[in-house]
């Protein structure tokens, strides 16, 4: 099947004519896109409560578009969809899809820049990343695009307790609700990067009516 | 035997040439004071073999990135991997000891390419190139982290690469450093891996000269090339830590078929002539390769 054919037959649910990339169900895309991305499953997080998988995704028809579209004023789209090799192997070409509340994420990420005042870096894998990316075990926010590893502020590199701490202190403060990985070694805790998330926010655009 | 012991006898009665091999290799290994010479060569020219305490097991040091680029590559051929696949540069790895994380430290890698490169993505193709050509351990542990060294071991038992070569983990991982937990190799193990790397017998001829040519790319010189003639080129891997330093490698010179070489050596820490002694090696069994039609085996 050809991405043609394959975009022609996908339910297209919306498109803003202020906003170049139009929405899909990701239930209605082929069977392994359905497999990689698993929209609308339910999926168990390290503590085994259930958490509902992102259902309506954006879809990117190029690199070429995601180096161009701006989420905000200093996030391109290229930056949250940075993945290696782990990612499942539909998902590294194009088209991609992008859950939809990742606009809410470069939203916040641009908050934060302007607290912190100079250039924010998410880091590759570091963005959106697949339930069925190597990295995703348990449910995380990566998954629902909702969350974003930090490697770098300005010439900062965050890989020590310092810097972790100081700027995870500075996103709590500007970002009513987020979410921070402590420093430290362990699963859960984070040693270098600034890992911060909204949790598991479902974007569901105005015009879908299921 | 145990894994430091070894016979410096081969199966077949020394012919002259041997002789006469073995008799210089014992004549540099004395004068070193190196705590123990293994030598494995084979000349695809004439088929000339020497083992030289060539089953004797050593701390692989760098040259264990050898049979890794071997376990990339066989990733390649399966179509698990491309040469331009990406990979996220990090710095953080689970030591084979309780999985305890650990970092590479930039000050020993030689080249800060791929340090400069953390929180990005680098290509497969460029990783293993810095994996060879400068030693990058940051480069080295990033592509094991990808293939996994279970993957690298069965690729060797699928080359029939079956002994001489013990992968365990990736490299500066101290904690299994001070267990013992280490990589190890004997000169006939990496010697199987270049004869097969010369003979194009790797995957395919195709993904044997690539293999090669990032060999070919490697810039520490002062092991087996460093007394050969100008026209010599080697392909090669050097690896060095506090207690053996080694060289691996194939020799191609004008004219001929190329021969591979294998040269490793145990020192105290305190010694001095690693690379000295490992040249003088390289340079005798090219002059034993190349001069004296007296020394010719028939």
């Amino acid at each position: 099947m050809t991405a043609s054919t394959r975009l022609d037959e996908t339910e297209r649910v919306n498109e803003s004519p202020n906003f170049p990339l139009r929405v899909v169900d990701g239930l209605t895309l082929p069977p392994e896109y359905r497999k990689a991305l698993r929209p609308g499953e339910d999926w168990k997080d390290g503590n085994g409560f259930p958490r509902q998988l992102p259902r309506y995704f954006y879809e990117i028809p190029s690199w070429d578009t995601a180096m161009k579209i701006e989420l905000a004023t200093h996030f391109l789209l290229w930056e949250f969809i940075q993945v290696d090799v782990r990612e499942a192997p539909p998902l590294r070409t194009f088209p991609r899809y992008v859950p939809c509340a990742i606009t809410l994420l470069a939203v916040c990420l641009e908050r934060f820049r302007e607290a912190v005042g100079t250039l924010v870096h998410i880091s590759a894998n570091g963005g959106y990343r697949s339930p069925s990316h190597r990295f995703s075990k348990n449910a995380t926010p990566h998954a629902w695009g909702t969350a974003a590893n930090i490697y770098r502020i300005g010439d900062t590199y965050l890989d020590n307790r310092n810097a972790i701490e100081r700027f995870s202190l500075i996103a709590r403060e500007t970002l009513p609700g987020i979410w921070t990985r402590p420093y430290g070694a362990p699963t859960g805790y984070a040693e270098d990067h600034l890992h911060l998330d909204l949790g598991y926010v479902l974007s569901v655009p105005r015009d879908v009516k299921s | 035997m145990t894994k430091t012991e070894s016979k410096a006898t081969s199966a077949n009665p020394a012919s002259p040439r041997e002789r006469a091999v073995r008799h210089q290799i014992e004549k540099i290994e004395k004068e070193s004071g190196a705590k123990a010479i293994a030598v494995a060569l084979h000349d695809s020219e004439t088929g000339f073999e020497i083992h030289y305490h060539a089953d004797r097991w050593f701390h692989a040091a760098s040259t264990i990135k050898v049979p890794i680029l071997l376990g990339v590559f066989a990733a390649i051929d399966r179509g698990e991997l491309l040469p331009h696949s990406r990979v996220h540069v990090r710095n953080r790895f689970l030591s084979v000891v309780e999985d305890i994380p650990f970092r590479v430290e930039s000050g020993r890698d030689p080249n800060a390419a791929v340090h400069n490169a953390i929180g990005k993505m680098m290509r497969v193709d460029e990783l293993a190139y810095h994996m060879i050509t400068t030693s990058s351990n940051l480069a080295t542990n990033l592509l094991l982290g990808v293939i996994g060294p279970a993957s690298v071991n069965e690729t060797l038992r699928e080359l029939h690469v079956d002994d001489g070569i013990e992968l365990k983990r990736g490299v500066e991982d101290e904690l299994a450093f001070e267990k013992g937990i280490n990589n190890m190799v004997t000169a006939n193990g990496l010697l199987r891996i270049l004869v097969m790397l010369a003979d194009g017998k790797a995957f395919s001829p195709a993904l044997s000269r690539r293999m090669m040519d990032i060999l070919h790319g490697q810039e520490f010189n002062q092991g087996i090339p460093a007394r050969l003639p100008k026209g010599a080129r080697v392909a090669h891997k050097t690896g060095e830590i506090s207690t053996v330093a080694h060289d691996a490698g194939v020799v191609y010179l004008p004219k001929r078929k190329p021969y591979s070489l294998v040269i490793l050596t145990e020192w105290d820490p305190s010694a001095t002539a690693r690379s000295r002694t490992i040249a003088a090696i390289s340079q005798t069994i090219y002059e034993l390769l190349t001069k004296g039609p007296e020394l010719k085996d028939e």
